[in-house]
C-alpha cells in the first residue's frame, strides 16, 4: 500500500514539476503558433491590458485602466481600423505568478496583437520568456526599473531587446534628476528616503541614495507599508536634523496624508514625491515637491480626460493612454504593410519604429524608442528625446510649477 | 550584522530621548484603541459562536467610509455646513448604526445557514464575505482613495482646525483633541460594553449563550436574538473605530480593513480571544509594540514584529493574556 503511496506521489511531484516549469517561463505550443500566425485585420484589432485589476494594488490599476479605456475611445473616433481590449488582472504587489497567468493568456489568445502593460518591474521580469515566445513586444506605462532595458556591471538586461519598451522614463533617469535637484538646487546636505516596501518604491530610493551619497549628501532611510496609513511612528523616528523627506511611493493619497501627519507632528521638513504621487488634485502639500513626466496638460486630450473622471487626472495612468496610442499606430502600420493582414512580429516590429508627435502622446514631448543605449541608464526599448522627469513645486493653491 | 542592528537601535533609542519615547508611546496607545475596539468585535463573536469572523475588518472599513459619506453630505471637512461637534456626532451616529446592520446582516445570511455545519464552513463564509465587501466597495470606489481631512476639520482657508489643538503636552511632544478623542471614546464604548455584558440582563444572556448555546437555549433564552445583537454590538464598535481612524489617519479605500483586521486579531489573540478585557489589553499592547519598533528599529520590522507576536502567542500561550483555558467535558 505504501509503495503504491510512494509511486503516486514521485509521478505528481514530477508531474507538477513539469507543469510548473512550462508554465512559469517558457511559452507554450499554441502561444508559439499564435507568435507567427497571420491575423486579419478587418475592422476591429485586439489590444491585451494587463493590469492590477483586483487586489491591494487595484488603486494603481484604476487609473491606467481609465487612461486605456480613454485612449481606445479617442483612437475609435478618428480611424476606421477599431481597438477592442482584453483585459488582464495582473494584481501586482507580490503576487507574480497572476502576472504569469495573464501572460499566457494573452501569448494563447490568437486575437491578440500586442499588450500594454503589465504594470510592475517585477512582472516584466518573471513573463519575459512568455512574451519572447509569444512574439509580443509588450508596451509597459508604468515599469521603470534599469536593468528592464539597461543592464550594468553584474546586473545583465532582464529583457530581450525588441521584446519590451515602455512609455515612462526609467528609474535611473528619476533618480539622477532627483539627486541632483536635491543637492545642487535645494542644496540639502540631510536626506531621510522612505520607501513603501514596493518593487517600484525601493528601486527608486536606491537609485536616489546612491547619487545623493556620491554627491557628499547625509542619506538615512526607513521603510512603510503601502497598506499601513498610520505614519506617526516613522515620522517621529525621522533624524531631527533632517532638511528633506522623499518619498518614493505610488499612491498620492498616501503622500497628502503623509504630509498632513508630518506638519501635524510639527515637523518642518519639505516632503518630496515621485511621479507616482504627482496628482494635483490629491498630493497638495504647498511648499512640497514632485517629479513626474511633463505631461502636455494644456492639450484638448489632456482636459478632456480630466472632465470625464470628475476632474482628476489620474496622472499615474497617463503613460498607459501613450502605451495603447503606440500599439494602435504599430497595429495599423503592420495592417497596412500585410495588406490587411499582420502577425505579432509583424506589429513588434513597427512597435519599435512608432513615432508619436507630442499631441498624439499627451506626453508633452514626441515619442520614439531607442534601438541603442544612449546616456547612463537608457538602452532599447526605453523612451528617446525630451523624456526626461521634471522637477514640481507645489504651491499654496495646490498648483504644481515646475522648478526643474 | 545583528551586533550593528543593536548597535542601531541603541543609537536610535539614544537620539530620540524621552521625548521620543513619549511620542512614540502615544502614537501606540491612539493606534493601538482602535485595534482594541475592533478587536473587541473579534472577540465576542469568537467568545459566542467559536468563529473568526474574518469579514470584522472590512465591516470596519465600510464604517470609515459610512462616516466619510456623512462628512462629505454636510459639506466635507474644508467647508462643514454644521458645527463640527453636531457633524461628528452624526458621523458616529451613522457609522455605528450602518455597521451594526451591515453585521446583523451578514450574520443572517452568511453565517447562521452554517450554525451547525462543521466550523471550517463559516470560517471559510466569513472570508467570502471579506473578499465580498472588498470587492464591492473597491467596485463602488473605483478603488479610489478618499481623504477625511480631518485635520482641517473645523479650520479656516485648509489650515489646521480644533481637532489638533493640544489637551497636555509631556516634554514639549502635544497630546491632541482628535488623539484624546479617539483614546477616550474608544475607552467610554469598551466600559459600555463591559457594563452591558456583566450587569444587565442582556448581558447574562449572552454570556449564558458563550458558555453553552444548546443549554441556553432550553433554559428559554432565544439564542438566535443572542448571536444577532452580538454581531450587531461588535459591528457598532468597528464602525466607531471606523470614523476614528478617518478622523485621526483619515485615508480611506477598500483595502483597509485587511491590515487593520489582521492586528486587531492578533490583539484579539494576544488578549486572549474570547475576553473582553483581554481585547482592550490586547490591542494597546500590539499598538504600542508597533510603534516602538517602527520608532526604534525600522518601519519594516512593525509588521514583522506584529505578526511574530501572533505566531509566538498561539504556539506558546494560545489562550492570551487574559484568556482561560475552556474545559471540556467527555
Amino acid at each position: 500500500m505504501l509503495k503504491k503511496v510512494g509511486v503516486v506521489a514521485v509521478f505528481a511531484a514530477l508531474v507538477s514539476v513539469v507543469v510548473a516549469t512550462t508554465a512559469w517561463g517558457s511559452a507554450t505550443p499554441r502561444a508559439l503558433a499564435a507568435a507567427t500566425a497571420s491575423v486579419k485585420c478587418g475592422k476591429k484589432v485586439t489590444i491585451g491590458v494587463a493590469y492590477p485589476e483586483t487586489g491591494p494594488a487595484a488603486t494603481l490599476g484604476a487609473p491606467q485602466w481609465d487612461w486605456a479605456n480613454f485612449a481606445r475611445k479617442t483612437w475609435n473616433k478618428s480611424h476606421k481600423l477599431k481597438l477592442a481590449f482584453v483585459r488582464g488582472d495582473t494584481q501586482l504587489a507580490g503576487n507574480n505568478p497572476q502576472a504569469v497567468q495573464v501572460a499566457h493568456a494573452f501569448a494563447s489568445n490568437g486575437k491578440i496583437l500586442a499588450v500594454t502593460g503589465p504594470a510592475g518591474s517585477q512582472e516584466m521580469e518573471d513573463t519575459a520568456s512568455v512574451w519572447v515566445g509569444a512574439g509580443i513586444g509588450p508596451v509597459s506605462g508604468s515599469e521603470t526599473r534599469v536593468a528592464l532595458t539597461r543592464g550594468s556591471q553584474g546586473t545583465p538586461r532582464e529583457t530581450t531587446p525588441g521584446y519590451f519598451f515602455r512609455t515612462v522614463p526609467n528609474d535611473g533617469q528619476q533618480g539622477d534628476n532627483v539627486a541632483t535637484f536635491i543637492h545642487k538646487v535645494l542644496k540639502k546636505t540631510n536626506v531621510r528616503i522612505i520607501d513603501d516596501e514596493e518593487a517600484y518604491s525601493q528601486g527608486l530610493s536606491a537609485q536616489v541614495k546612491t547619487d545623493l551619497q556620491a554627491a557628499g549628501v547625509t542619506v538615512t532611510t526607513d521603510h512603510i507599508s503601502q497598506q499601513n496609513p498610520d505614519y506617526n511612528s516613522v515620522i517621529a523616528a525621522i533624524p531631527h536634523n533632517t532638511q528633506l523627506v522623499y518619498i518614493p511611493w505610488q499612491v498620492p493619497a498616501m503622500a497628502q496624508q503623509f504630509f498632513t501627519q508630518l506638519r501635524a507632528n510639527g515637523d518642518k521638513q519639505i516632503v518630496m514625491g515621485s511621479d507616482g504621487t504627482d496628482d494635483p488634485s490629491t498630493f497638495k502639500g504647498a511648499g512640497s515637491y514632485v517629479s513626474g513626466f511633463p505631461a502636455d496638460t494644456k492639450s484638448g486630450g489632456f482636459a478632456a480626460f480630466k472632465k470625464s473622471h470628475g476632474g482628476n487626472p489620474e496622472m499615474f495612468g497617463l503613460p498607459t493612454y501613450t502605451s495603447v496610442m503606440v500599439n494602435a499606430t504599430a497595429i495599423q502600420a503592420a495592417c497596412k504593410a500585410g495588406h490587411g493582414k499582420t502577425t505579432r512580429t509583424a506589429v513588434r516590429k513597427h512597435v519599435a519604429k512608432v513615432k508619436l508627435s507630442k499631441a498624439a502622446s499627451l506626453l508633452g514631448f514626441p515619442v520614439a524608442f531607442l534601438k541603442a543605449n544612449h546616456g547612463k541608464f537608457q538602452g532599447p526599448g526605453d523612451l528617446g528625446g525630451a523624456s526626461a522627469f521634471g522637477i514640481f513645486k507645489i504651491a499654496k493653491n495646490g498648483t504644481y510649477q515646475r522648478v526643474g | 550584522m545583528h551586533h550593528l542592528l543593536l548597535f542601531n537601535i541603541i543609537d536610535q533609542i539614544r537620539s530620540l530621548g524621552w521625548s521620543g519615547a513619549f511620542e512614540l508611546l502615544r502614537n501606540g496607545v491612539v493606534i493601538g484603541s482602535l485595534y482594541a475596539l475592533i478587536a473587541l468585535g473579534y472577540t465576542m463573536v469568537y467568545g459566542i459562536l467559536k468563529l473568526l469572523n474574518f469579514a470584522h475588518g472590512d465591516i470596519y472599513m465600510v464604517g470609515a467610509f459610512i462616516g466619510y459619506g456623512v462628512l462629505t453630505a454636510f459639506g466635507g471637512a474644508l467647508s462643514p455646513t454644521i458645527p463640527i461637534v453636531p457633524l461628528i456626532i452624526l458621523m458616529f451616529a451613522v457609522s455605528m448604526a450602518g455597521s451594526g446592520f451591515l453585521g446583523v446582516a451578514i450574520e443572517r445570511v452568511a453565517y447562521r445557514p452554517l450554525r451547525n455545519a462543521p466550523r471550517i464552513a463559516p470560517l471559510i463564509s466569513a472570508l467570502g464575505v471579506a473578499f465580498f465587501l472588498e470587492s464591492s466597495v473597491q467596485l463602488l470606489t473605483n478603488s479610489a482613495h478618499f481623504l477625511y481631512d480631518g485635520y482641517q476639520l473645523g479650520g479656516k482657508n485648509g489650515n489646521f482646525g480644533p481637532l489638533l489643538n493640544p489637551v497636555f503636552t509631556v516634554d514639549r511632544i502635544p497630546v491632541n483633541i482628535v488623539q484624546t478623542l479617539v483614546v477616550l471614546t474608544a475607552i467610554a464604548l469598551m466600559a459600555a460594553l463591559v457594563w452591558l455584558v456583566y450587569r444587565t440582563k442582556f448581558g447574562k444572556a449572552m454570556r449564558a449563550v458563550a458558555f453553552d448555546r444548546e443549554a441556553a437555549s432550553m433554559m428559554g433564552i432565544d439564542t438566535d436574538r443572542v448571536i444577532s445583537m452580538t454581531f450587531f454590538i461588535g459591528s457598532v464598535l468597528a464602525g466607531a473605530a471606523g470614523v476614528m481612524y478617518g478622523l485621526y489617519l483619515g485615508d480611506t479605500y477598500f483595502f483597509l480593513g485587511f491590515l487593520f483586521g489582521l492586528k486587531a486579531f492578533t490583539a484579539a489573540v494576544v488578549g486572549g480571544i474570547g475576553s473582553i478585557p483581554g481585547a482592550m489589553l490586547g490591542g494597546i499592547l500590539i499598538g504600542v509594540i508597533e510603534a516602538f519598533s517602527t520608532g526604534y528599529v525600522g518601519g519594516q520590522w512593525s509588521e514583522l514584529v506584529v505578526f511574530g507576536i501572533l505566531i509566538g502567542f498561539l504556539i506558546v500561550r494560545p489562550t492570551g493574556l487574559l484568556g482561560s483555558h475552556a474545559i471540556q467535558k467527555v
